[in-house]
């Protein structure tokens, strides 16, 4: 029979592998807070796939796109068509505008959701400009261009089936150039998506 | 005598827990009046049902408090040491226990449905026929309207030695956002800097403006006036500083607004010409 | 305080250094945690009545009309709250009342690791340095005490405010982890033979159910201020959307904590008051399993409710469904202890001392609170009470009407055993009435502003929420001449020369507690009570 003292030790090595334990998932939190938002959708994480697949649907949907620069990026920068109507399952391709307005070298990296929340893992970027840093030397302007697709499944799932209009929108925020010597690229090759977290 | 007793009494009732001021001439003015001791009043099919659910909730809960204060009084009297000297040793009632569980299971159950009723109508945005951009700031609104030229422009906190006679205290700035009556309008908040939340009581419109991320609900304004607001998300020092001011106003005379807005707050996008350095090369 | 009666200890006396400044005597640790508990409470009170004394009328009275002003009413709302939370009511209910009676209370001689608890105490005392130390450089933290990002991030919160924040609740949160591994095991390992679990007093499953849940939040608080320091000072992006992080994870990972939290500032007041109901009713408490079990229950479904203090950030309607009605749910086991009490209470043969005046106010006034909560539960009424003073209604009545009355209700209660003297009656009674009739006409008025649409946290109001904020103030000034007649009850007590017997209460006030003499000597229990054949508390 161990003492009281024994005893004591014990437990408070257990319980303070329970507090390390507890810390251990809060830092635990922020890949998984991540990775469950674009495994599932939730809160309007768009699902990055390569290929849409053969289940195009003669059903339609409208998607409207929305553009915001945030504080500090002199960046102006808007979608060049406020809404389309698609085709589920069919690609689109759509664009968005960006132009430097102020006289140095910027580079941009986009944050983007789709709205309502619930329909994010049936809003699938193909390609996207947000994948990858941009950089816009002083006056410069381009076309970013997305292209989506809408899963037909939107309409089979009872929660998603009243939605008529999706709106994606992007948050392009000001960051340090990974090369400084970057040009403007418009290209997304997908690499790991630099998707936001959302949950 | 009796009978206009009956009907003054209760609207007197009314007047002091009702939320709109007096209907003006050109509309309602939705914000709270002095001694206000309920809801503004509801003005758009959210806040219709939300006004609902508090009434009952509200029902419910004087109920319980009024049950729970009248045992206690029942029981400081009856049980006082002088009225009854030799206490029981009673600890246990299997039925009482039961009861005590399950009924309030049941009331909660019967706040749920409408409560959970009142959240999905609130939520889902049914075909809008416009959209609002709303933009948290330090510390002032900005508003887009996409669908009309994507026009934006700044609404700004008009201060106390700035206001003109009759505009109230803290709610006045200098541009009101003009929407119309009767149309559903989907709402994208968003922010320039920190967590802001955009609010107004009597629409039942109340969402976090967050950065990085937009945030979509939507209204309908079912009366022509002024309805206000203010920020409910601590986002800085001039937090109580930046209210919301929608003027509400007929179809005809939105559209009629949209002419005049489009010119005077025309975007950048006539104003340089594009330079397209790079084109879009799709896979 | 327990002054070491010098007739009944064999021990040599400590000197004052080495007794008040390294000690490791449970009663000693509790009369320190008292202490810092009451020193904080004026300075939390006295943030308060500024900010009241601000509200009482519409415009800018106290605060200069520019951002330095600005910023320092949101300093006082921020510093008002962390203060009250964590540096009254924690340090008095679990450091001041449970280091003092639990291990009397089990019939232990003292707690499993009494130098931890010397170190729980003086880690306290060092949190709460740098809270008052953050709150005076660079202009302080203007954050709430929900220290949301971006505003608490380094762009729009420069300077070392925050930091100094961060760093004061790390110290503290250490300190009350220390505390519940030392609670809980003492609990566990060293009650009396034949104290069987179920045969504790309820404010030990009290202070048992508080501690596991201080060991399963605080930590995740201590993650995010750690995420949030480094997001500050050494370029991370957990919380920062320019760079992938999100500032929403943040308000999960503090309201995970924080919603436990409150069943961590309510908790010990329940056992309080069960005690006490017992005590004045000479009855024993009704289903003493059913009430245990309803605080386990209570600390458990408070595990999974957090984001009903974020059902306006924009998440999923189906989430916001659930945690409606997980919310909801906890009402159930708290209605189970407001009916028990008063069936404690039928059949009993009630005095109504001031303690007992206490735990009446705080079943009825709990009550009151608690409903409100259940309004606010609903993620759909919350679109026209979320952020207004409805909600700070709500959070007051059942943190600032009830738990302190619960903390009053213990002082008086209990201090006859602290300290061997008596209070003064009459003089009690004033305070009660003062301090209970203040705190409602302070607090109930803000039901209608928030009702009405007033938001929190702003400094001046339009005009037509000024009825009811004169009214609320005019409660402060009302709840400020009730805290200082408790300092002069305080005082009266200490220089009075009315002794107290071992057992104050009589035939109802029927734990370990009142088997010593009072005051309680230095060291109780030394030889462990024999409470086998006691009949079960069942």
């Amino acid at each position: 029979m161990a003492s009281t003292r024994t005893k004591n030790r014990r437990a408070a090595m257990a319980l303070s592998v329970v507090v390390a334990a507890m810390v251990g998932l809060a830092f635990a939190s922020v890949p998984l807070y991540k990775l469950f938002c674009q495994v599932t959708g939730y809160g309007g994480t768009p699902k990055i796939k390569v290929a849409a697949g053969d289940s195009a649907s003669t059903r339609q949907i409208e998607v409207r796109f929305d553009a915001n620069v945030n504080k500090g990026m002199p960046w102006h920068f808007k979608p060049a068509q406020v809404h389309v109507t698609v085709k589920l399952g069919e690609p689109k391709l759509a664009f968005y505008r960006a132009r430097n307005d102020s006289d140095e070298t910027i580079t941009g990296t986009a944050v983007f959701n789709v709205t309502p929340y619930k329909v994010g893992p049936y809003f699938s970027k193909i390609d996207c400009f947000c994948f990858t840093e941009q950089t816009l030397k002083p006056g410069q302007e381009v076309d970013m261009p997305v292209e989506f697709f809408v899963d037909p499944e939107i309409y089979t799932d009872p929660n998603t089936k009243d939605v008529h209009a999706i709106t994606l929108s992007y948050t392009f925020y000001r960051s340090e150039p990974e090369d400084s010597d970057k040009k403007a690229e418009t290209a997304a090759r997908p690499v790991d998506g630099k998707s936001n977290i959302k949950g | 005598m009796l009978k206009r007793l009956f009907t003054l009494v209760p609207a007197a009732v009314a007047a002091m827990f009702s939320g709109a001021g007096a209907a003006l001439a050109e509309g309602v003015v939705a914000k709270s009046t002095p001694w206000q001791m309920w809801l503004q009043e509801p003005m758009s099919p959210s806040a219709e049902m939300v006004h609902d659910l508090n009434v009952l909730l509200m029902w419910i809960e004087v109920a319980i408090v009024i049950f729970v204060l009248a045992i206690m009084a029942y029981v400081m009297v009856r049980f006082s040491e002088k009225n009854n000297p030799t206490p029981s040793k009673t600890t246990h009632h299997t039925g009482l226990e039961v009861a005590w569980t399950a009924i309030p299971i049941l009331i909660l159950v019967a706040i749920a449905i409408p409560s959970l009723k009142t959240l999905y109508f609130a939520d889902h945005t049914p075909d809008a026929d416009m959209t609002l951009k709303v933009k948290g700031n330090q510390w002032y609104w900005s508003y887009g309207y996409p669908d009309h030229g994507d026009f934006e422009f700044d609404s700004v906190y008009v201060p106390e030695e700035e206001l003109k006679p009759g505009q109230p205290r803290l709610l006045t700035v200098d541009t009101p956002v003009v929407l119309p009556v009767d149309t559903n309008i989907r709402l994208l908040l968003t922010s320039n800097d920190v967590i802001h939340n955009w609010a107004i009581p009597s629409l039942a419109v109340k969402l976090d403006t967050t950065p990085g991320r937009t945030n979509e609900t939507w209204t309908r304004i079912n009366k022509p006036g002024d309805y206000y607001g203010m920020c409910s998300e601590l986002c800085g020092v001039n937090h109580g500083f930046m209210p919301i001011h929608i003027k509400a106003v007929s179809k005809e005379e939105f559209a009629k607004w949209v002419v005049g807005a489009k010119e005077e707050y025309a975007s950048n996008d006539t104003d340089k010409q594009p330079v397209r350095l790079a084109k879009a090369q799709v896979r | 305080m327990a002054h070491a009666e010098a007739h009944h200890d064999d021990h040599h006396h400590p000197g004052f250094f080495t007794r008040w400044f390294c000690s490791t005597n449970h009663k000693d640790i509790g009369t320190l945690y008292l202490w810092v508990a009451m020193f904080a409470a004026i300075v939390g009170g006295l943030m308060s009545w500024y900010i009241r004394a601000e509200l009482a009328e519409p415009g800018l009275q106290l605060i200069s009309n520019d951002a330095e002003g600005k910023q320092f009413y949101n300093v006082l709302v921020t510093g008002h709250g962390f203060i009250m939370v964590f540096f009254v009511v924690m340090p008095a209910m679990i450091g001041g009342f449970g280091n003092w009676f639990v291990p009397l209370m089990i019939g232990a001689p003292d707690m499993a690791f009494p130098r931890m608890n010397n170190i729980s105490f003086w880690l306290l005392a060092a949190g709460f340095a740098l809270l008052l130390t953050a709150a005076f450089i660079d202009g302080g933290p203007g954050t709430g005490w929900t220290v949301y990002p971006p505003l608490s991030s380094i762009d729009f919160h420069p300077g070392r405010a925050v930091d100094f924040g961060i760093l004061s609740l790390h110290v503290a949160g250490a300190s009350s982890i220390l505390g519940a591994i030392n609670f809980i095991v003492t609990i566990f390992n060293m009650r009396a033979p034949g104290m069987t679990i179920h045969r504790m007093p309820l404010f030990v499953w009290a202070i048992l159910v508080t501690a596991f849940l201080l060991l399963l939040a605080l930590p995740v608080l201590a993650g995010g201020l750690t995420m949030l320091l480094t997001d500050r000072n050494f370029g991370t992006a957990f919380f920062n959307p320019a760079e992938g992080g999100d500032p929403v994870l943040w308000q999960h990972l503090f309201w995970f904590f924080g919603h436990p939290e409150v069943y961590i500032i309510i908790i010990p007041a329940f056992g309080i008051i069960s005690q006490i109901v017992s005590t004045f009713s000479k009855k024993p408490v009704f289903g003493y399993l059913g009430m245990a079990y309803a605080m386990a229950a209570i600390g458990v479904v408070g595990f999974v409710v957090w984001a009903h203090h974020m059902y306006t950030i924009g998440f999923n309607v189906d989430t916001r469904a659930y945690f409606t009605a997980a919310t909801m749910v906890i009402a159930v086991p708290t209605g189970v202890k407001i009916f028990s009490w008063l069936a404690t209470m039928w059949g009993g043969s009630i005095k109504f001392e001031v303690p007992m005046m206490y735990a009446l106010a705080f079943i009825f006034l709990f009550v009151v609170g608690g409903v409100t909560g259940v309004t606010l539960a609903n993620a759909s009424a919350d679109l026209v009470f979320h952020d207004t003073y409805y909600v700070v209604a709500h959070f007051h009545y059942v943190m600032g009407l009830a738990a302190i009355l619960a903390m009053f209700a213990g002082w008086y209660y209990w201090i006859g055993k602290m300290t061997g003297r008596r209070y003064p009656e009459g003089l009690a009674r004033v305070q009660f009435w003062f301090f209970v009739i203040g705190v409602n006409v302070l607090f109930f008025p803000q039901h209608f502003s928030g009702l009405a649409g007033m938001p929190r946290r702003i400094p001046d109001y339009p005009d037509a929420y000024a009825p009811f904020n004169y009214i609320s103030s005019v409660g402060a000034l009302i709840t400020a001449i009730g805290t200082l007649l408790f300092f002069v009850v305080l005082w009266r007590t200490y220089t009075s020369s009315e002794k107290v017997e071992a057992n104050q209460w009589g035939e109802g006030a029927t734990t370990l507690e009142w088997t010593v003499a009072s005051p309680a000597p230095w060291h109780t229990h030394e030889e462990l009570p024999d409470m086998t054949g006691k009949a079960p508390a069942e």
